[in-house]
């Protein structure tokens, strides 16, 4: 009996040491947060997979629409004041006082 | 930017095409921003106005290059590709702006975000008729080819200035992260983002109000204010106490107005586009003014009102331009390239001393660059006519019918200014205006009321023309020196004023002494007030000394016995209408009252003469009414000062509606006839209590003794002593 609780007691302070060295071998979940993005593959602007190491289309320029795009939604993003700068709402006749004035952002703005 | 549909080529001014790469390709300038430097891609970088891509609808349709089509006029966007949104220019530190400049002024539109972003180098430009190639950086890629970035969220400051910091320093004097002119959020560790978060899914971003680019105004004032932080501790922000601040101030001010007292980077006074380039100019008040826009240069804002009338400090850019009006009474702006044909016309006749801002001021200066707009523009197929105007300072300058220089106040939209917000660069609160006291603003060289302020960059001379600060939200110069007296003479020496009067009683009670001491036992058996006139005395009384406490702290603005008398300086100021309403009924039921009595008889020249005897170390016999000569000017006096008081304070009850000179009089000469009115009463209750013993139980019980009575008021006593007479006879005749 007595037998049976020391090897009980060995074999818990085993499973309590080897879970805390995994703990501390396992990068941080804090530190994965603070990378805004896991590793990608760049891509050109039809969709191909850049990659300098083996070559492959590796003297094109990459595409946001493309990289980025694979995760986030790009054409919802690029709806926003910062990209669209009034171009989502310029018309020839936008401002009758003021006929060279096209939008209400700085593409199209006098 | 050029319209879709067009005509004629002299319709079309920028392209989208152009517009991404415009600016100056010299080697020493190719990395001063072009407009697509700052717009980060995508939208009308990427697609046209018909929502296809540019460059596959150009590759498929090569003739559209040549078309009128305002989209692809003269674009080579087959070679050059488009723009996408360039997430890293927000989202990675260390992105190489200048880098992204150089790629789009070399026509490498598809290979700037590339460039700049350093995972990659490039190599050839298409403006140079090459083919760009790329060579990226393999040490960023694992071996599975992925690339692994640092990317930022929310982005870092530093990427945010590399547009708001170029445009807003020009703007309103803005830098960021910068020990000259430094900001109390920046200096808390806080950084754009934390004030302009995403507020939806498509990176709008929260927004304050900007009152002169009118750009998405849906979004305006989705940030929070400075109440919201600062009143709820949002992120840990104090809570003001603002205990030495007037209450109307914080209504009618901005936060901003007294917390950014003054910017330290030169901002830009104003752009002059008579070259066919923008020239700016940098901020020339105080003199000698900067050297250019960016330089540490420390400047006062200028004030403008909003809708509500409340003031903010804005920075206005005055702009020096050329419009054309057309048959339909529009004034055109015109396209730069039209400008700069102009101006070579004249540059030779008008021989400016420094080409690249040649400061037109002079009426012959102006008839020659009219002159040769006008030449420049005939036969340009925009206009149906030919009517160039020059706009500069708040005037229009135009040519008559005999070719001469004609100006008129400057009535179209150009002539109309508003001033870019000034907003960030937040002094800590030691800094503020009023950390000091009233006088930051109200002293003789603030510059609140004092500041000068540019109108016209170029006057007569080639000088500047300025105005006083406090001109541009309505306060007229004399108003202004009329509130300086208030500050600068009245309040200081207001109770130097008052004391030396006491001390000048003192001075009169020991030199002459109180007139018929002994009457002080007398017995009191004649009637001199009713009961009516010792209450409206009493109201009047109690009622003067509480506008006098209240008026007295107002005067030195303590806000600390505000609030601990009356818990708030709202509250105090409610209290002071009030019991001044309360004072003009009972001064009105004074006059009513004792009107009769102080009507003013022959026998009152001798008190006048001999002063009331009031100088005389002896008892001096003066005839008198029921009231004396003194107390009855007492009764007018106080009555005109009443109604002046009543008259003045019920309309700065009304303040906020109405203009500031005429507050900025109404108050200063209520403070002023309110001492007169102080100075007036302390004298009265002098001459009422120690100064004439047995006077002040008149206010009591209404009574008085016959040897007071006979002594100071002996015209009423023969009168009293008549009407005694045959009421005691028939009291005799009776027994």
């Amino acid at each position: 009996m007595r037998r049976f609780a020391v090897s009980l007691l060995i074999g818990m302070a085993a499973i309590l040491a080897l879970a805390g060295l995994s703990a501390l071998l396992t990068p941080s979940p804090v530190i994965a947060k603070e990378r805004a993005c896991v590793p990608f593959h760049l891509k050109t602007e039809d969709g191909r997979i850049i990659n300098p190491l083996t070559g492959e289309n590796a003297d094109q320029p990459y595409s946001s629409r493309q990289t980025c795009g694979a995760c986030h939604d790009y054409d919802k993003i690029t709806k926003g004041y910062h990209f669209q700068q009034g171009w989502d709402r310029i018309k020839d006749d936008f401002d009758k006082k003021k006929p060279w004035v096209l939008s209400d952002g700085m593409m199209g703005k006098f | 930017m050029a319209k879709k549909k067009n005509d004629h080529p002299d319709q079309i001014d920028l392209t989208p095409w152009a517009w991404i790469s415009v600016g100056p390709i010299d080697p020493q300038n190719i990395t001063q921003p072009s407009c697509g430097s700052c717009h980060p891609g995508g939208g009308g970088l990427e697609y046209d106005r018909d929502g296809q891509r540019y460059s596959a609808r150009l590759q498929a349709n090569p003739g559209l290059a040549q078309s009128l089509d305002g989209d692809y006029f003269q674009s080579r966007w087959d070679k050059t590709g488009v723009v996408e949104a360039d997430c890293f220019i927000c989202h990675l530190p260390g992105y190489d702006f200048k880098e992204r400049t150089r790629q789009l002024k070399m026509l490498n539109y598809k290979w700037a975000g590339t460039a700049a972003s350093g995972i990659g180098q490039v190599t050839g430009f298409v403006r140079e008729d090459q083919q760009p190639v790329v060579s990226y950086n393999t040490r960023l890629f694992n071996n599975d080819g992925r690339i692994v970035l640092d990317l930022a969220y929310p982005p870092p400051a530093e990427n945010c200035v590399f547009c708001h910091g170029l445009s807003d320093v020009k703007k309103r004097g803005f830098s960021w992260d910068d020990r000259v002119n430094h900001d109390v959020h920046n200096l808390q560790g806080m950084n754009c983002a934390h004030c302009h978060p995403a507020i939806d899914d498509m990176h709008n971003f929260a927004k304050g109000d900007e009152n002169v680019s009118t750009v998405r105004d849906d979004l305006d004032n989705t940030i929070k204010t400075c109440g919201q932080c600062h009143e709820q501790g949002y992120m840990g922000a104090p809570r003001p106490a603002h205990m030495k601040i007037r209450p109307n101030h914080l209504d009618k001010l901005a936060c901003e107005v007294c917390h950014i007292p003054a910017l330290h980077r030169a901002a830009g006074e104003g752009f002059d586009v008579t070259t066919g380039g923008m020239v700016n100019y940098a901020k020339m008040m105080p003199p000698p003014g900067a050297k250019k826009i960016g330089q540490e240069f420390t400047w006062h804002p200028q004030y403008q009102r909003d809708e509500h009338g409340k003031l903010w400090p804005v920075n206005v850019l005055k702009a020096v331009f050329f419009t054309n009006q057309d048959k339909d009474g529009i004034h055109y702006p015109l396209f730069a390239r039209e400008l700069k044909k102009g101006y070579e016309k004249a540059k030779a006749q008008l021989q400016p001393k420094n080409p690249q801002r040649p400061e037109l001021h002079t009426p012959e200066q102006i008839k020659t660059a009219l002159a040769a707009l006008t030449e420049t523009l005939q036969g340009n197929k925009r206009f149906q006519q030919v009517k160039p105007f020059f706009h500069k300072g708040g005037r229009l300058y135009f040519l008559d019918d005999k070719g001469e220089v004609a100006s008129r106040q400057d009535d179209t939209w150009a002539g109309h200014l508003e001033g870019f917000n000034i907003n960030h660069n937040v002094a800590p609160a030691s800094l503020a205006l009023g950390a000091n006291g009233c006088g930051d603003c109200h002293s003789a060289e603030a510059h609140m009321f004092k500041g000068q302020i540019v109108t016209d960059m170029f006057g007569p001379g080639g000088k500047p023309v300025t105005q006083s600060s406090g001109r541009f939200f309505g306060c007229q110069p004399w108003a202004f020196y009329v509130n300086q007296f208030h500050q600068m003479y009245l309040t200081p020496y207001v109770s130097i004023f008052l004391l030396l009067l006491v001390f000048a009683i003192t001075l009169h009670y020991t030199g002459m002494g109180p007139k018929g001491a002994d009457f002080y036992a007398e017995p009191a058996v004649i009637q001199r007030f009713s009961l009516a006139e010792r209450w409206t005395h009493l109201v009047r009384m109690i009622a003067f000394l509480l506008l006098t406490f209240t008026g007295y702290i107002f005067f030195y603005n303590n806000v600390s016995m505000l609030r601990m008398f009356f818990d708030s300086p709202a509250g105090a100021v409610i209290f002071h209408w009030v019991t001044g309403l309360i004072f003009l009924a009972a001064s009105a039921v004074s006059v009513i009252l004792w009107a009769r009595d102080a009507r003013f008889a022959p026998y009152d020249r001798e008190w006048l003469k001999k002063h009331g005897g009031y100088f005389s170390g002896t008892e001096v016999e003066v005839p008198a009414g029921r009231l004396n000569a003194g107390q009855k000017i007492f009764v007018w006096l106080t009555a005109a000062l009443s109604l002046f008081m009543g008259a003045t304070g019920v309309l700065l009850i009304f303040k906020n509606s109405l203009p500031l000179t005429f507050n900025c009089l109404m108050s200063t000469m209520h403070g002023l006839v309110a001492v007169i009115f102080v100075a007036a009463v302390i004298a009265h209750a002098y001459l009422g209590t120690i100064a004439n013993p047995g006077t002040w139980r008149a206010l009591v019980d209404g009574k008085v003794g016959r040897k007071w009575a006979k002594k100071h008021h002996s015209e009423w006593y023969k009168e009293v002593a008549a009407q005694e007479q045959p009421a005691e006879k028939q009291e005799e005749g009776g027994e």
